[in-house]
């Protein structure tokens, strides 16, 4: 009898947290419910954003009120996020994969600690603090030295060639930022996992006759390969909702689509940040909106992304368990 | 284990008595002290905040009855919390639309001070820049690609230009900044007016190149981060953007003759429009026909509800107002953020407006 109550607060609880991103799901629903009817499937392929006359009367629009003018599209910060998030696994998994094997190989336990601590650290970083740090020196450096060395000697790359590298604002830059936000959520995944290998499976790959590359490539990280993708899909998660560091670096790309990789981008996070403030002057309220069915844009598309997850990984996320 | 999680909630116990404690003597204390504070809110534009901020500690050390909180939100989100009556003044650098006026007529645009923007470069080794707004509205919309462009160098007799390709710098976020910049595009040249318009964002036409930055700090450093890059920043930035070693550019009045942001020049932009100010005071100061005015000149705005809730918030609001456009617009607040005092007429319709709100 004592412990019903108990349970019932627990229950209770436990729901608040699916109730809440229902209520949350239900609100993006509701809310943008003009904006999905008044742009249609258009407003994902379309790649002009335009928040029209705010200042003069609205005109009506397919039955619904709305500034003259008003179009808004979002393939832009679709491609946006979708390339810089790749971009950034890209450079983020080697530095990563490096990073874990190196601390589980061949640092000595007694330091091991102390070094993956250092590697957790860079994880808390607040994201503004990487970019005003982009801002200072990551673009900088893009803009006089990365960019024109790149362009010149990889230019015959079609997406590398920049002319003149565009300042050191755009898609490289957010990238390296988002790069460096994630590397510790992948390095630190996988370094637990390699240091849960059975000693046993290293111990007999050694005993074969196995260099330590060997054991390692063959032995070691074939046990973890659910881990290190289960990891990379939750630093994924990670680089597309980023919204303050990328909106620093990105350059804000509007009404264009990247054509390379020093183009000036938006994302969809740090687009719905950008706007907003003019958004709020607009008298029917659709920018609002619209700015509400691009968050539920991206919502989808990280729901996306983790479902991948969960079936490519099939719950090998808890290597740990198995000892 | 047990003992440590008892100790631990004893002391929990006693760290939330003595807050509840604490709490209680401070409310019981506050009307005490004062019987009426009055808690007013102010919301809104990035620019105007430093004003508020200096401004509110003096005030508050001369009017204890009234407490004022500021906060930097954006000149958007400023009106529209004033409107939703969340803040009770919204500081912007725009005035409110006629769209939004028309939906809600009891909103006030009020003048508080005057303030400017100008127009930098980037260019390693040329000083003493000439543009105009047809020459900015090409930039901005890719018609004029390179320093060296005919116009350009029509415009600068004897300035050795260079053959760089132009970067045009420009605010990412929503700003009154825009807005004025726009503005001052749309009235100089029409075809910018029809293909791109004015306000607080733009749907920018695509440039190869061109960056986007956030506030007017992010326009600051992109434009000192990249050669040949023009941009677009308040004057309230003046001092480091000479740090920085941008140049100021002088623009093309509408009058015709290349003027640079001064007291002088602002100061002559207020005063050709202050006579025919309507009333509601919502005019664009932006490229009027003073032979000597600075052609991207406004108004920073209280945005605020002549109706409000109850009457101790108007005679707060009042209150403070009528000090911000007296007491307050002294050279010791305005110098500081590089802003200019109301013209007398301009000042007399804004005490007319203050006088509305109840």
């Amino acid at each position: 009898m004592q412990i019903k109550p108990f349970r019932l607060t627990l229950l209770a609880l436990s729901l608040l947290i699916p109730a809440a991103l229902c209520a949350v799901i239900l609100f993006l629903l509701i809310f943008s419910a003009q904006a999905i009817g008044f742009n249609g499937f258009g407003f994902v392929t379309r790649i002009i954003w335009d928040l029209g006359d705010l200042y003069g009367d609205p005109v009506t629009v397919r039955g619904v009120l709305v500034p003259a003018g008003a179009n808004y599209g979002i393939l832009v910060f679709i491609v946006g996020t979708l390339l810089s998030s790749a971009i950034a696994i890209l450079i983020a998994v080697p530095l990563s994969v490096g990073a874990a094997i190196f601390l589980s190989e061949a640092v000595p336990s007694k330091i091991r600690p102390v070094l993956s601590m250092l590697v957790e650290l860079v994880a808390v970083v607040p994201s503004v603090v990487f970019g005003l740090w982009g801002i200072a020196v990551l673009v900088p450096f893009i803009g006089t030295m990365l960019g024109p060395v790149m362009s010149k000697y990889l230019g015959f790359i079609p997406f590398f060639a920049g002319g003149d590298s565009g300042g050191g604002y755009g898609l490289l830059a957010a990238s390296v930022v988002l790069a460096l936000m994630i590397t510790p959520i992948i390095a630190t995944t996988l370094l637990d996992a390699l240091l849960q290998v059975p000693k046993e499976n290293r111990e007999s790959a050694f005993a074969l006759g196995a260099t330590h590359f060997e054991v390692v490539s063959k032995a070691m990280m074939p046990m973890v390969r659910t881990t290190l993708i289960g990891g990379i899909v939750l630093a994924l998660g990670r680089a597309l909702g980023e919204t303050m560091a990328v909106l620093m670096v990105s350059g804000g790309g509007l009404n264009i689509l990247p054509h390379s990789i020093f183009s000036p981008i938006s994302t969809i996070a740090s687009f719905i940040v950008s706007p907003l403030d003019s958004a709020e002057g607009d008298p029917t309220n659709m920018a609002v909106r619209s700015l509400a069915e691009i968050a539920l844009v991206l919502f989808i598309i990280t729901l996306l992304t983790n479902a991948a997850a969960k079936l490519l990984t099939s719950g090998g996320l808890h290597v740990g368990k198995r000892k | 284990m047990h003992l440590n999680n008892k100790l631990r909630r004893s002391t929990l116990l006693r760290a939330g008595v003595a807050a509840l404690a604490l709490s209680g003597l401070t409310s019981f204390a506050a009307p005490a002290k004062a019987q009426t504070i009055v808690s007013l809110v102010e919301s809104g534009s990035s620019l105007l905040y430093p004003l508020f901020n200096i401004w509110v500690e003096d005030f508050a050390t001369n009017n204890p009855g009234i407490q004022i909180t500021t906060t930097s939100t954006g000149s958007g989100a400023g009106i529209a919390q004033a409107i939703k009556g969340l803040v009770q003044i919204g500081a912007s650098d725009a005035y409110v639309s006629d769209a939004m006026t028309k939906m809600h007529p009891t909103i006030l645009s009020i003048p508080l001070a005057i303030s400017a923007q100008s127009i930098n470069y980037n260019l390693p080794g040329v000083t003493g820049l000439k543009l105009s707004g047809p020459i900015l509205a090409g930039i901005y919309s890719g018609t004029i690609t390179h320093w060296n462009d005919p116009q350009i160098a029509a415009a600068n007799p004897g300035v050795a230009l260079p053959a760089n390709a132009i970067v045009p710098v420009h605010r990412l976020d929503g700003s009154g900044d825009t807005f004025i910049f726009s503005q001052f595009l749309s009235a100089s040249t029409p075809s910018w007016k029809s293909s791109t318009g004015f306000g607080t964002t733009l749907s920018w036409p695509p440039i190869t190149g061109e960056i986007g930055a956030k506030g007017n700090a992010g326009m600051l450093a992109a434009a000192k981060a990249n050669p040949y890059s023009v941009a677009y920043i308040g004057v309230s930035y003046a001092s480091k953007v000479k740090a920085a070693g941008l140049g100021t550019a002088a623009l093309q009045n509408a009058a015709g003759a290349y003027v640079l942001p001064t007291p002088d020049t602002i100061g002559a932009a207020a005063d050709s429009v202050s006579a025919t100010t309507p009333p509601d005071e919502r005019v664009s100061m932006i490229f009027t026909s003073g032979p000597t005015a600075y052609p991207i000149v406004n108004y920073e705005y209280a945005v605020v509800d002549s109706n409000q809730p109850a009457s101790a918030y108007a005679d707060a609001i009042r209150t403070f107002l009528t000090w911000a456009i007296n007491e307050g617009n002294s050279p010791t607040y305005l110098n500081q953020v590089n802003f200019l005092p109301l013209p007398p007429a301009v000042k007399a319709l804004s005490a007319a407006q203050i006088a509305k709100i109840q």
